[in-house]
């Protein structure tokens, strides 16, 4: 083997390396960084790193009293910065290895000094877990020797080792050479900076799914002693007053989807009699004002439902004045029929809006279909039922298709503003159960698994409306 | 508003249109029946619609005690602005305020590059792996782990408690990255390849060609973009427990919605500054909620008229596959 076959070996370890190192940056299980039980267990080197007030959150005491040197925490700190510092210099030097030759031996020297800056700060922050061991209160400051130090240790040894060992097989740079990229990775390498973003917030929370087969409390670690199995799978199912939980959220979640599905129908005939219209600028202010609503959040919602019918509001005063109630009665507080005022406050905000898809598509119909049918003796409705209907139905159909593959998908937020303690029953639709059991009552693992069946059977739901779309229409809808 | 030029062929050409079929048929009876039911219809829904920002409106500019009182209920009665000028001290709205617009604009900027960049890179088949990293960046829009693996991934990220929370995820955004790629694609690509001849870099073209030319799909993503930060809840609700600072205007607005009770403590301290003025115009748990209220809706009211187009525009697009 000939040594630029060896240095081509060589460097997708080194990239592989860097993809590795980045990624340790951001998992808190791995945080070296982590030197005493006051430091959070959710921090990574990367929030370490990034934030001394974050990083000493729970040191104020310690400091004060003298068990822990600030030094020592300054020295976690810069410790960190340079992991972070270096690991993103190689990092750098890694993309440049995708250019030409000269580029490559060029791209080594920040690789190799970035490996030595991370070792560095490998030693500042073992510096550290040596010192905070000699604390005078390590009840309190709960002193600890994270592995973690050893695996970034040997990460940036082997990133410097290979950074040199390349350098020498790498053959040498020859006189007039220039730096180069191809295009084609210089394309992806302008790419890679928004992959990264994407990967960090869309890819990397599937990693959570693991919580699933923990018994998990907010704060603890995942280990093997924790580890539950299908435990929360068969909880689901079993356990009685779950099961009835989760009967009555998906009873909530399909009735409230299913009654927008038929009631899907509506903005079309919306549209349709709209378009009867003929004086044009009343049909402009039409327009112009029913779609108002689908641009406020459901929060003003909410208040434009506070301001109308609770009980110093529109309605309740109105009938107040006019002698039919005494006192003002506050609407928003009757339970009965959420389902329905629920789909009203929907229609009212989206009805306007789900119009102009078809109020466009009316536009492009041949108006020589309706001469012709004119012609013919068709009336009014005639024309509307047999000409304007059937040429609407196929963006129906996709609309109606991609209802039907966000039915689980109601989103949380309108139901999270109407909910009150008297209509929660009838209210909590499975965003809503999902939210209320992870985030306000802390049951992590129940409600990741809750997630993950969502997320699957949305996924099946998509598919198998793109499938029916490709059969009926020969076009996906994806 | 001033009717724009295609508006007014519009009418023309409608006009001569009701003239040519005036001649041809007579309306029957059942025809102006309908025709009268239906604009009664489609007014009676326009004004449910329009009616509760006016109610709320007139109810912020009017005498504070006649509010409260339930007086104002279609005509403004003893206008002040005063609700306006006190709510900004009233517990921490101003500072809601600034996050708010701050989000919104970052947000919004950052969001605009990043898609039109993305979006050209994306039209180069000669990029390496592009339609393995496409697809990548389409999934996501379809699939997602989960509110809770969300929840953690954030809190893992040093996310929570943190403005850039709001602005760092909206970033890269799928769906607005397919309307600017097809948006491109649709340039003639003639233009490009002369500019490539001359020996012009792909930023160079990104610059001083693409840029310039997909100003209007830009223009629809950006105030797509503004609004959905601007409504944006969720986000601060879940990821700002401890940071009431960073509170956006919807939480605010949500707080003070649901705070029945402890709204006599804000209204105090509110109070205290508007001792000069008169004692009618004292904020009371009425007006506090409606003024937020407005303030919160304020901008998409004045805005949506003049970018309308925009916005249909956009929904358009969006039937257009990537």
């Amino acid at each position: 083997m000939n040594k630029g076959k060896v240095a081509d070996r060589l460097y997708i370890v080194l990239r592989i390396l860097c993809i590795v190192s980045l990624v340790a940056l951001f998992i808190p299980a791995i945080n070296p960084a982590r030197i005493s039980g006051l430091i959070s267990k959710t921090s990574s080197v990367f929030t370490c790193g990034t934030s001394y007030g974050a990083l000493t959150r729970n040191f104020v005491r310690a400091f004060s009293k003298g068990w822990v040197g600030t030094l020592t925490m300054q020295m976690v700190f810069g410790g960190s910065i340079c992991i972070i510092i270096g690991f993103a210099a190689t990092a750098a030097g890694g993309c440049m290895s995708l250019g030409s030759n000269k580029l490559k031996k060029l791209g080594l020297i920040p690789s190799a000094i970035g490996a030595i800056v991370a070792v560095i700060g490998c030693f500042m922050i073992n510096w550290a877990a040596n010192d905070i061991q000699g604390t005078p209160n390590p009840d309190r400051v709960e002193p600890m020797k994270p592995g973690a130090i050893t695996v970034f240790m040997i990460i940036s040894i082997a990133l410097l080792v290979l950074s040199v060992a390349i350098f020498f097989l790498l053959p040498k740079v020859e006189k007039g050479e220039k730096c180069h990229i191809e295009t084609k990775y210089q394309l992806f390498l302008l790419f890679l900076p928004f992959l990264a973003l994407c990967i960090v917030f869309s890819y990397l929370p599937l990693l959570g799914w693991r919580y699933a087969f923990f018994d998990y409390k907010s704060g603890q670690d995942l280990s093997l002693e924790n580890f539950a199995g299908f435990k929360w799978f068969a909880f689901l199912f079993q356990n009685p007053a779950t099961r009835a939980d989760l009967v009555r959220v998906l009873r909530n979640t399909l009735a409230m989807s299913g009654l927008g599905l038929a009631t899907s129908w509506c903005s079309m005939a919306f549209a349709i009699f709209l378009c009867e219209i003929k004086n044009l600028r009343f049909r402009r202010i039409v327009q112009t004002f029913t779609t108002i609503p689908n641009f406020i959040s459901w929060v003003l919602v909410y208040a434009v439902a506070f301001a109308i019918f609770s009980t110093d509001g529109f309605v309740s005063s109105l009938l107040v004045n006019a002698g039919v109630l005494s006192t003002g009665t506050n609407f928003l507080m009757d339970n009965s029929h959420m389902w329905i005022k629920m789909l009203l406050w929907g229609m009212w905000k989206g009805l306007g809006w789900n119009a102009i898809i078809y109020i466009a598509a009316i536009s492009g119909i041949d108006q020589q279909l309706y001469e012709a049918a004119s012609i013919d003796g068709a009336g009014r409705f005639q024309k509307m039922w047999n000409i304007t209907v059937p040429s609407l139905i196929p963006t129906f159909m996709v609309l109606l298709l991609m209802a039907i593959a966000g039915i689980l998908n109601n989103g949380m937020d309108q139901y999270l503003v109407f909910e009150t303690p008297y209509n929660t029953d009838t209210i909590t639709v499975l965003d809503l159960y999902v939210y209320k059991l992870g985030i306000n009552s802390g049951q992590i693992s129940l409600s990741t698994v809750i997630g993950m069946f969502k997320s699957v059977i949305s996924v099946i739901l998509l598919f198998g409306a793109n499938k029916i779309s490709k059969l009926i229409r020969g076009e996906s809808i994806i | 508003m001033a009717m724009t030029k295609q508006e007014k062929l519009d009418k023309k050409a409608e006009a001569l249109y009701e003239k040519k079929h005036k001649r041809r048929y007579k309306r029957t009876a059942g025809d102006v029946t309908f025709d009268i039911l239906n604009h009664a219809f489609f007014l009676i829904f326009t004004i449910m619609c329009i009616f509760p920002f006016y109610y709320i409106f007139i109810n912020t500019i009017s005498d504070n005690d006649l509010v409260r009182k339930g007086a104002i209920n279609f005509i403004p009665r003893g206008i002040h602005l005063g609700n306006y000028a006190s709510m900004m001290n009233v517990g921490d709205v101003g500072t809601a305020l600034f996050v708010t617009v701050a989000r919104t604009v970052l947000g919004t900027v950052l969001m605009v590059l990043a898609s039109a960049f993305v979006g050209y890179l994306v039209t180069k088949q000669e990029m390496w792996g592009r339609k393995i990293w496409y697809r990548c960046l389409i999934v996501t829009m379809y699939f997602n782990a989960g509110l809770i693996p969300w929840y953690l991934n954030m809190s893992m990220l040093g996310l929570t408690n943190s403005f850039w929370a709001y602005v760092i995820p909206g970033i890269v955004a799928p769906y607005n990255i397919i309307l600017v790629k097809t948006y491109i694609e649709s340039i003639p690509g003639e233009l490009e390849e002369s500019a490539m001849i001359d020996g012009a870099s792909y930023m160079t073209i990104f610059r001083k060609l693409i840029w310039p030319l997909s100003k209007p799909i830009l223009a629809t993503i950006a105030i797509f973009g503004a609004v959905g930060n601007w409504n944006s809840f969720t986000d601060s609700l879940i990821l700002m427990p401890d940071a009431p600072a960073l509170h956006t205007l919807q939480h605010k607005l949500y707080t003070y919605l649901n705070a029945a009770t402890n709204l006599k403590s804000v209204m105090n301290s509110g109070s205290g500054s508007v001792t000069g003025a008169a004692a009618a115009n004292v904020l009371n748990a009425k007006t506090i909620k409606y003024t937020i209220s407005m303030v919160t809706v304020l901008p998409i009211l004045m805005v949506y008229p003049f970018m309308q187009r925009y916005f249909e525009k956009g929904i358009m697009l969006g039937a257009v596959k990537g």
